[in-house]
């Protein structure tokens, strides 16, 4: 979806938690943890798994991201592409309908993010059958 | 007339924010208390991260703390011998230093060192948090905050108060031993007995309930002073400050409560 910053921020309040996973700006890492824990956290504490099967699931899903040495790294010591890998990995352990990625330029900063995505999607053959990007009107012709 | 309307609006204005203060802090507890009695909430991932509190809380600064408490007996142990001497009580000395540091002096000095280790790095963490987003991050993950966050930090506070008391307790309790008999084994009866004649079960009750109040009081209170703090990063000061005043404050008065009700 591509809207002006007024309708985005509408459109994006109007998703429901239940369904869909956001990996946002607004929606960041917890800090103290590192990437490996941060994705543990949802099988953990959510799904009531042990820690080893936790960590497992998380370290095999960075693994499938090709990003399997930023396990160890916490938030801040990582790149933004690291960081943003390690929120999609967040968000599809979550295991929702929907998986959608929001404002990805804002996170994505320092590469040609069209075609990072596109490149990640191709390494995930489970979970949301769809990603749904919420990018601005303006970044329309960066997908083309 | 402007004046006393004006002082009148500021006065009502400080009562509400102070009410709101309390019933935040009250409503924190209810919800940290509703969620512990959750069977949910007991599993290995919560008691993972109790224990780690209490290796942060406690065992980290264990041997700062021993040393701190053999300081501060041996200096208090010398003063209230010497004194009870000169009085011509030191058949009571034993007694005052029980009652006086063991369950009185270490409980509140325990307290007050992890309000500042602790509690300062607790309220910190969750303004910080709340600043940017990751208790948000958190709910929309449906890992309750509570739960991973703030539950194992409210019960690795009053396991830690409660277990560095104890051993502060021990440990002054062998110092005062040492400095009333030496290295004789003589004085094992007596002592043994003013031991068992102070610590009777309501003692030994009042003071697990004690530290217990401490224990939450330095933990609750921060975390509750971190959720109220607006988003903006400026204001992580002036909640860690209103933070660390409340929770003594909170000390303060949870010793004096005590002593009121054991003496007066």
């Amino acid at each position: 979806m591509f809207a002006d910053a007024k309708a985005l921020a509408g459109a994006i309040q109007d998703i429901s938690a239940e369904t869909a996973a956001c990996v946002s700006p607004d929606l960041p890492l917890r800090a103290n943890l590192s990437a490996r824990e941060n994705i543990a956290l949802i099988p953990l504490y959510q799904k009531s798994r042990g820690v080893a099967e936790a960590t497992q699931l998380a370290q095999a899903l960075l693994d499938k991201l090709g990003y399997a040495t930023i396990g160890d790294k916490r938030d801040p010591d990582m790149t933004p592409a690291e960081r943003f890998v390690a929120k999609i990995a967040r968000a599809l352990i979550l295991n929702r309908q929907r998986l959608i990625i929001e404002r990805p330029g804002a996170m994505l900063y320092d590469i040609p993010y069209p075609a990072f995505l596109h490149e990640l999607s191709k390494r995930i053959d489970e979970g949301p059958a769809r990603w749904e990007v919420f990018d601005f009107e303006w970044n329309k012709i960066l997908y083309s | 007339m402007d004046l006393i309307i004006n002082l009148v609006e500021r006065t009502g204005a400080k009562a509400l924010a102070w009410w709101s203060s309390i019933y935040s802090v009250l409503s924190f507890l209810g919800e940290a208390f509703a969620t512990l009695a959750m069977p949910a909430t007991w599993n290995r991932a919560t008691l993972d991260t109790i224990i780690k509190q209490i290796y942060f809380t406690a065992v980290q600064i264990l041997h700062v703390y021993l040393i701190y408490v053999v300081v501060i007996s041996w200096v208090i142990i010398s003063i209230t011998l010497s004194t009870a001497r000169n009085v011509g009580l030191f058949d009571q000395a034993t007694e005052m230093i029980i009652r006086v540091l063991v369950l009185e002096l270490l409980p509140f000095l325990t307290a007050l060192l992890i309000a500042l280790r602790s509690g300062s790095a607790i309220n910190t963490e969750v303004a910080l948090m709340k600043v940017y987003n990751e208790l948000d991050a958190l709910a929309h993950c449906k890992v309750e905050p509570m739960r991973f966050e703030f539950l194992p930090r409210i019960a690795g506070g009053v396991a830690s108060v409660l277990g560095l008391t104890i051993m502060g307790g021990v440990l002054t309790l062998l110092l005062a031993y040492l400095s009333i008999y030496g290295l004789s084994a003589s004085g094992l009866y007596p002592f043994a007995t003013t031991i068992a004649s102070v610590f009777n079960m309501k003692v030994l009750l009042g003071l697990a309930v004690k530290c217990g109040f401490f224990g939450l009081a330095v933990t609750a209170l921060p975390i509750a002073a971190g959720l109220e703090t607006p988003k903006k990063p400026f204001m992580v000061p002036v909640s860690v400050l209103r933070g660390m005043m409340r929770v003594f404050l909170a000390l303060v008065l949870i010793e004096v409560l005590s002593l009121a009700l054991k003496y007066i």
